[in-house]
């Protein structure tokens, strides 16, 4: 079993029950609207988007530990399904929520079958790869589908018929904020639960778990498939708030910021992601009147992070990362 | 390690908390600014910053607007992306004591922008935003004082064949927005010629901005034997582009869009390729024979000691006038009226760029362009 | 015919480039299994001090030395700038973090490449700059319909050179027997006497030297330079390191050469816009078939 670089004796001499933080984050976060403007309001937003994307590559990268640096090519897709499909056919924004979901999990599906068999490094190029070419494609508008450098714009509001319109600040960040408590729910059970601990095992040691009768190949695939989902949901998201979508949105750079958030967080922990999707979303807004010195601190706080808490903000306690697996070569 | 854990949580949230800007007194008229300050365009949004600064300190000395309100000037930087934008959009719409904006340089970034403008009915002229849908949005809020793409387009057509005698033409864009939006327009404006012989495209497609090395397309290019060459993307390719165009041969005129060339153009290729490079674009700030321009200009000099070295700037800083004009001639700072006045009452108002008058969905009327070309001196004059 | 000779020789010559870069990548991921990030910077890094120099000592150097004279100061300033920027950010950013293992170096890579591309925009500041063109030989030739430019030839060569002795140190002299050890196995390789703080420094001073190198080519070669390229070519470059099998020397050489070449194939046979989406197609058909590269070796899997 792994054993843990965080002791658990710390913990153990601060008496704050295990629900309490959670508690206290939902009430903040449905008090927090209310009391500020709309321009607060749009931050926590796309630290929202963020968090789900955290969310989202953290099941590749943290439980898996697959190396995965081109999940903005998912996220791409779930945005320009959603984007394209509304535009021209009038589909309502709530059905495409899981039809863009699945969209970027099928494609997920197609282009990881054949590349899931390697290792570490190659595999990481090869996502890197995967995102590019969706990037490229975007740029070039096959088949007159995505507006090529333009991206496609007029996407409608989220809404029920008259009954439910979201088009405010407010209602989409209570809209993003419940996927992101729903995603949370569904992914701590996941996390206890028999996929979670194949998952873990592989990451630990993909030899030891296969020789123990784990089908390795097909829980890296899953890993994927519902990574590339919940990217797929972000992107729905993303693309009826802004409106519109244009390639620039999903680079290679949106890709290391997701990776970062994970490893900033600490892998495979749930609040670790949170903090993490904090950090990259409200740093560069809380530090954007230093406009050009703001960059140089991010760049030196992630070197400084890394020193100080290697295994992230808040590593995960049960089934985290073990010391080994960050040493040597992890997910394979 | 566990309370710097905590100490983290609650700084994040204290910052969450913090209120927002409060309202400033309400002496001073509030225009906002929304412009790439840092980013890729980062000069252009700090050239805008400059003028707009420039335009508000000469209305302030004149006494200001409204019987001797100053303006004031609330910059907010997008840094050139969509996501950005909108934030920095939201941002400004969020301050009660902001009359107008001045929004933005980029076109896929004004995009998602306009569309918080709209949403809360908050005037917003853009200043170098020329992709033609935006305002075909039939959008009540939405202004823009420069030109669009199509114009462009449509003024290559009529020009440049005849000045060039060129029946084989070469487009090449470089997939951006705005590129590839000229070079639409433009193959669209030259289809008539195309049907009736007069001219035929013999190369069409892009190349990939950032990169350094252009031989492969533009050996292709060369193979199709233009008799004239356009380029409608930016200055840093097209410097790259014309070097090494003639490094392998390819003699033909360059013509550039309104992009394509200006100082950097003619420092990075070099005098000597430079010499001769033609573009299409609106007249630039030192060819402005108005009197409002000389005005700006001098004071722009005086200040940064050089006018500007690309024609967005200027169109900030008319943008900026113009929402002053409107607050000062309706005595309102109400959106819809400043939106009314703008649609149906601005008419040949003088601006620095010339008379300012909008079209009723937006656009600014009578953009004029011109071919210009780089002479043996390296300045960029209008072409005889 | 003659088109295609003229596209290859382009393509080898953004090939050496790519080679250059891939070199630091390899040599930094063979012996510590670290993706250096900030490689690319270090590139952009010597292509801006090589545009100092230039800029600044025109009168003094070109006036003294000449034309030659003038570049080969700026190629050398670059490359100890650079290597001693190379150890200063092994020191503060990597060593630190090694000890937690390699993803968070990872993190602290990408920090500091961000750090240091900023660092470039503040100081050299957010616009294009301009390698002076009359401080550059510009000549070029014509045989027959091919053009080839003085500048291409002597970059090629130079390349060539450079990495025929890179090619020497790491596989026929006792040094690069140590490096090459540390690479396969760090602990054993410490058990034999190699000291590995040694390994490390060197490899921070000339993998940060060849980019600065590549830098100072690349800025001559185009004219242009620009605070974000290094984000571009690192990509590439990186690339052409996995295609040839990470962390083997010549297969970053080779790797790289052929990505300049397939990047050329795929502007002139298919389309310059899809270009890149051909080149990592390649990339990923090869991995499909040979997981560890073009030049990997197979390696067994360790129990």
């Amino acid at each position: 079993m792994p054993v843990n670089t965080n002791s658990t004796g710390s913990a153990r001499t601060l008496s704050v029950p295990r629900w309490i933080m959670p508690m206290l984050a939902g009430a903040i976060l449905l008090i927090y609207p209310f009391l500020v403007s709309d321009y607060y309001i749009d931050i926590a937003f796309y630290f929202g988007i963020y968090a789900l994307l955290g969310l989202s590559l953290n099941i590749v990268l943290g439980e898996v530990g697959l190396f995965d640096l081109g999940h903005a090519g998912f996220y791409a897709i779930g945005a320009y399904v959603t984007a394209i499909l509304n535009t021209r056919y009038g589909i309502p924004i709530f059905v495409l929520l899981p039809v863009s979901g699945l969209a970027a999990a099928l494609f997920a599906y197609i282009v990881c079958s054949p590349i899931i068999h390697l290792k570490g490094d190659y595999l990481c190029i090869v996502t890197i790869g995967v995102g590019e070419i969706v990037r490229i494609a975007l740029i070039n508008n096959p088949f007159d589908l995505t507006g090529g450098p333009n991206g496609v714009f007029g996407i409608d509001f989220p809404r029920i018929g008259e009954l439910l319109v979201i088009d405010s600040s407010l209602e989409y960040y209570f809209l993003i904020w419940a996927v992101v408590g729903l995603s949370i729910i569904g992914l701590i059970s996941l996390q206890n639960s028999r996929i979670g601990r194949a998952w873990n095992c592989i990451r630990e040691d993909g030899i030891a778990a296969s020789a123990s009768g784990i089908d390795v190949r097909y829980y890296k695939l899953l890993a994927f498939v519902l990574g590339a989902g919940l990217a797929g949901i972000a992107g729905n998201i993303y693309a009826s708030k802004l409106m519109c979508v244009s390639p620039e949105s999903f680079s290679f750079w949106e890709s290391c910021l997701m990776f970062c958030i994970v490893l900033i967080g600490g892998m495979g922990s749930i609040p670790g992601v949170l903090i993490g999707a904090a950090f990259i979303s409200l740093f560069p807004e809380i530090f954007r009147p230093f406009a050009m010195y703001r960059m140089l601190v991010f760049g030196s706080v992630m070197i400084l992070m890394m020193m100080f808490r290697p295994g992230g903000f808040w590593p995960r306690k049960r089934g985290g990362v073990s010391y080994r697996s960050l040493m040597e070569d992890s997910g394979d | 390690m566990k309370s710097l854990k905590y100490l983290v949580v609650v700084g994040a949230l204290v910052f969450l908390f913090a209120p927002s800007l409060s309202a400033a007194d309400a002496q001073p008229v509030v225009i906002g600014l929304q412009g790439p300050i840092t980013g890729a365009w980062a000069y252009e949004g700090q050239m805008a910053k400059q003028s707009c600064e420039i335009a508000a300190e000469l209305i302030n000395k004149k006494g200001g607007i409204l019987g001797g309100r100053k303006i004031e000037l609330r910059v907010v930087d997008d840094a050139g992306e969509p996501k950005t934008g909108a934030l920095a959009a939201q941002k400004l719409v969020g301050q009660k004591d902001v009359v107008a904006s001045v929004s933005t340089y980029g076109s896929s970034v004004c995009e998602p922008a306009s569309n918080i403008y709209e949403k809360f009915k908050k005037v917003n002229i853009g200043y170098g935003v020329t992709a033609v849908r935006l305002t075909e949005r039939d959008f009540k809020y939405f202004f823009r004082t420069c030109g669009r793409d199509d114009s462009q387009g449509k003024f290559f057509a009529t020009a440049v064949p005849k000045k060039f005698k060129a029946k084989r033409i070469a487009i090449m864009h470089d997939n951006t927005a705005f590129g590839k939006g000229l070079a639409e327009d433009t193959k669209r404006a030259l289809e008539a010629m195309v049907k009736s012989k007069a001219v035929s495209i013999v190369y069409y497609d892009a190349i990939t901005p950032g990169e350094k090395d252009y031989k492969v397309s533009l050996t292709n290019l060369r193979e199709s034997k233009p008799d004239v060459w356009y380029f409608t993307g930016y200055y840093a390719e097209a410097a790259l582009l014309v070097s090494q165009a003639r490094d392998i041969g390819i003699t033909c005129p360059f013509v550039g869009g309104n992009a394509a060339i200006n100082d950097e153009f003619v420092k990075i290729a070099g005098l000597k390729l430079a010499k001769g490079c033609y573009m299409t674009n609106e007249p630039l700030p030192g060819d402005l024979p108005y009197k409002q321009a000389k005005e700006f200009l001098a004071a722009y000099k005086a200040k940064y000691g050089d006018i500007p070295s690309s024609p967005w700037p200027i169109y900030a800083a008319d943008a900026l006038n113009i929402i002053a004009y409107a607050v000062d001639k309706t005595k309102s700072t109400n959106s819809d009226v400043l939106a009314a006045y703008l649609r149906d009452k601005v008419n040949r108002v003088p601006g620095i760029t010339g008379p300012i008058g909008f079209t009723a969905q937006g656009d600014r009327e009578g953009v004029p362009f011109y071919l210009y070309v780089v002479d043996g001196k390296g300045k960029i004059v209008i072409a005889k | 015919m003659h088109l295609l000779l003229e596209q290859l020789i382009n393509g080898l010559t953004i090939g050496s480039f790519y080679a250059l870069i891939a070199l630091g990548y390899s040599m930094v991921y063979g012996v510590l299994k670290l993706i250096n990030f900030a490689h690319g910077d270090f590139f952009t890094l010597g292509s801006y001090l090589g545009y100092t120099v230039l800029v600044f000592g025109t009168a003094l150097l070109t006036a003294h030395f000449g034309l030659w004279g003038g570049m080969m100061a700026a190629t050398v300033v670059a490359a100890i700038s650079v290597s001693i920027v190379g150890i200063v950010v092994e020191r503060l950013a990597y060593r630190p973090v090694y000890p937690a293992g390699r993803l968070p170096a990872v993190v602290s890579a990408l920090g500091a490449s961000i750090f240091l591309q900023n660092a470039i925009m503040v100081i050299w500041g957010p616009r294009y700059q301009a390698y002076p063109s009359q401080l550059i030989p510009n000549m070029h030739f014509q045989f027959g319909d091919i053009f080839i430019t003085l500048l291409q030839i002597i970059i090629l060569v130079f390349s060539f050179l450079l990495m025929s002795v890179l090619y020497y140190v790491i596989q026929r002299t006792t040094f690069g027997a140590a490096i090459r050890a540390a690479a396969h196995d760090r602990h054993t390789a410490a058990l034999m006497g190699i000291d590995f703080n040694k390994v490390i420094l060197f490899i921070f001073t000339l993998g940060p030297a060849l980019g600065a190198v590549t830098g100072v080519m690349v800025g001559m070669y185009y004219r242009q330079i620009s605070f974000t390229m290094g984000w571009n070519y690192g990509l590439k470059a990186f690339t052409a390191t996995i295609l040839g099998g990470i962390g083997n020397i010549p297969g970053a050489m080779f790797g790289g050469l052929i990505l300049g070449v397939l990047e050329m194939l795929g502007a002139s046979y298919i389309s310059a816009a899809w270009k890149d989406v051909f080149v990592f197609l390649i990339l990923i058909l090869v991995l499909i078939f040979r997981p560890t590269g073009l030049f990997g070796e197979k390696v067994a899997e360790k129990v």
